[in-house]
């Protein structure tokens, strides 16, 4: 038998899957490279950690959402990730649903 | 050394990666460590505790390397297949097993006809240690094949499948009317492998005995056994075609090709085995017809290759026929 505890994190486990890619998605308007983008949205209370988000990333980039570029004119080569034309069109049709849906669940759970 | 412990965990991550992506992951993983001491440590050098902490924090090369790869079905035999698949593997091993030792039980039932008596026969240590010998070479060869026949053959199922993508609707199989019987699959099985392990083991089993005492092999022994691939080839086909019934469950199309295509197969096979003169024992065709009057019968068995091809050809006409009708009959 599972106790609450496990059951709990597992199931947010399961929430936060689907919206990470939303919350990377939001963020590369502009080229970040991966550890930036993991202290980003941590600050901003998303807790990603580094092994997730890089693999995360190249699956996105594979999938023509994102596109990548070396950086090695610092110190350090860097690799840079953007959105896509395609990758904008997803995160905008994703988001929209993600209101529509959260909006519902909310009244849902405000009953 | 410090440096070789991030270069060593680079290393053991990427090596398990496809080769096109490895230098691009190992250079942005090299990246991301630095990036992580850099946070952890600012401006002073990292100690080699810190490095342990960051790689920690990174998980296992395995985990890792498991999280960059993408490919969707990367076992050889996965689900829905590999229950079945440990099913028919322990059937194929057990058969081959019980088979084997049932060779030695006549080789030794043999052995009490080759010598004077049962006293000479338990004395003679070179019957023994050839006998044990053999048994076990048989074993570990018949086994190992059997493994990895069972396992190539279930790798393709799985595998083959995914191509066939995402299922629709209407491609649902109908509700079985009646479910195969899993006995009547597990039984072909163990017929197969239990021929093929007789007739490559101890094909001498198949006698008559003449006149009260002469017992004369009704195959050439030497002339079968050095042919056995196509005996072995014969058992697979067995295998092949209970093992679709296994999955399928049901008289369904696939059973149906499969069964044909095994069967034509196995004809081809019985041919090439059959149509050879030198398969039969020349003395039993002898010593057979000098006891027959009737002139079919010598017929018959003067010719006993052809006679033999002639059954298997009704056996397997006979399943043929009886998949057939039956797929058509599940289907209505």
């Amino acid at each position: 038998m599972l106790d609450n505890n496990e059951i709990v994190s597992g199931l947010i486990l399961e929430l936060r899957r689907g919206t990470l890619i939303m919350s990377v998605l939001s963020q590369l308007k502009e080229p970040m490279y991966g550890y930036s983008l993991v202290k980003k949205l941590h600050d901003n209370g998303i807790q990603i950690e580094a092994n997730t988000l890089y693999p995360l990333m190249r699956r996105l980039e594979s999938q023509g959402l994102l596109v990548s570029e070396w950086d090695t004119g610092e110190s350090k080569p860097r690799k840079y990730y953007k959105i896509t034309e395609n990758g904008l069109d997803v995160y905008e049709k994703i988001k929209k649903h993600w209101f529509e849906f959260s909006n519902s669940i909310n009244n849902l759970l405000e009953e | 050394m410090n440096n070789n412990l991030i270069e060593r965990y680079i290393y053991a991550v990427t090596k398990m990666l496809p080769a096109n992506i490895q230098k691009d992951v190992s250079q942005e993983i090299r990246g991301l460590i630095d990036d992580m001491l850099c946070e952890r440590c600012g401006d002073v050098v990292p100690s080699e505790k810190d490095i342990r902490v960051v790689l920690t924090e990174l998980g296992s090369p395995k985990e890792l390397a498991e999280k960059y790869d993408t490919s969707v079905k990367n076992c050889l035999i996965g689900p829905p297949y590999f229950v079945t698949y440990k099913y028919v593997l322990k059937i194929v091993l057990i058969c081959v097993g019980i088979g084997i030792l049932s060779s030695m039980i006549a080789t030794i039932i043999k052995g009490f006809e080759d010598f004077d008596n049962m006293q000479v026969m338990l004395q003679n240590v070179n019957f023994w240690t050839d006998l044990f010998a053999n048994i076990f070479t048989n074993l570990i060869v018949g086994l190992i094949f059997g493994f990895a026949f069972v396992t190539l053959l279930f790798a393709i199922f799985y595998h083959k499948d995914i191509k066939i993508g995402n299922e629709k609707l209407d491609n649902l199989p109908p509700l079985p009317k009646k479910e195969l019987s899993k006995i009547d699959s597990i039984l072909g099985i163990a017929f197969s492998v239990a021929v093929a392990v007789v007739f490559i083991a101890v094909p001498q089993i198949f006698f008559v005995v003449l006149n009260g005492n002469k017992i004369i092999p009704i195959f050439n022994i030497s002339e079968v056994q050095s042919v056995w691939y196509l005996v072995v080839i014969f058992a697979l086909l067995g295998i092949v075609r209970e093992t679709v019934k296994l999955i399928e469950k049901q008289y369904s199309k696939k059973v149906m090709i499969t069964t044909i295509i095994a069967d034509v197969f196995s004809a081809v096979i019985a041919a090439f085995w059959l149509f050879n003169e030198n398969i039969i024992n020349k003395n039993f065709v002898a010593e057979i017809t000098n006891i027959f009057d009737d002139n079919k019968l010598i017929a018959i068995f003067s010719q006993f290759n052809y006679f033999f091809f002639g059954c298997i050809m009704l056996a397997l006409t006979i399943d043929v026929i009886v998949t057939v009708v039956k797929t058509i009959k599940n289907r209505d």
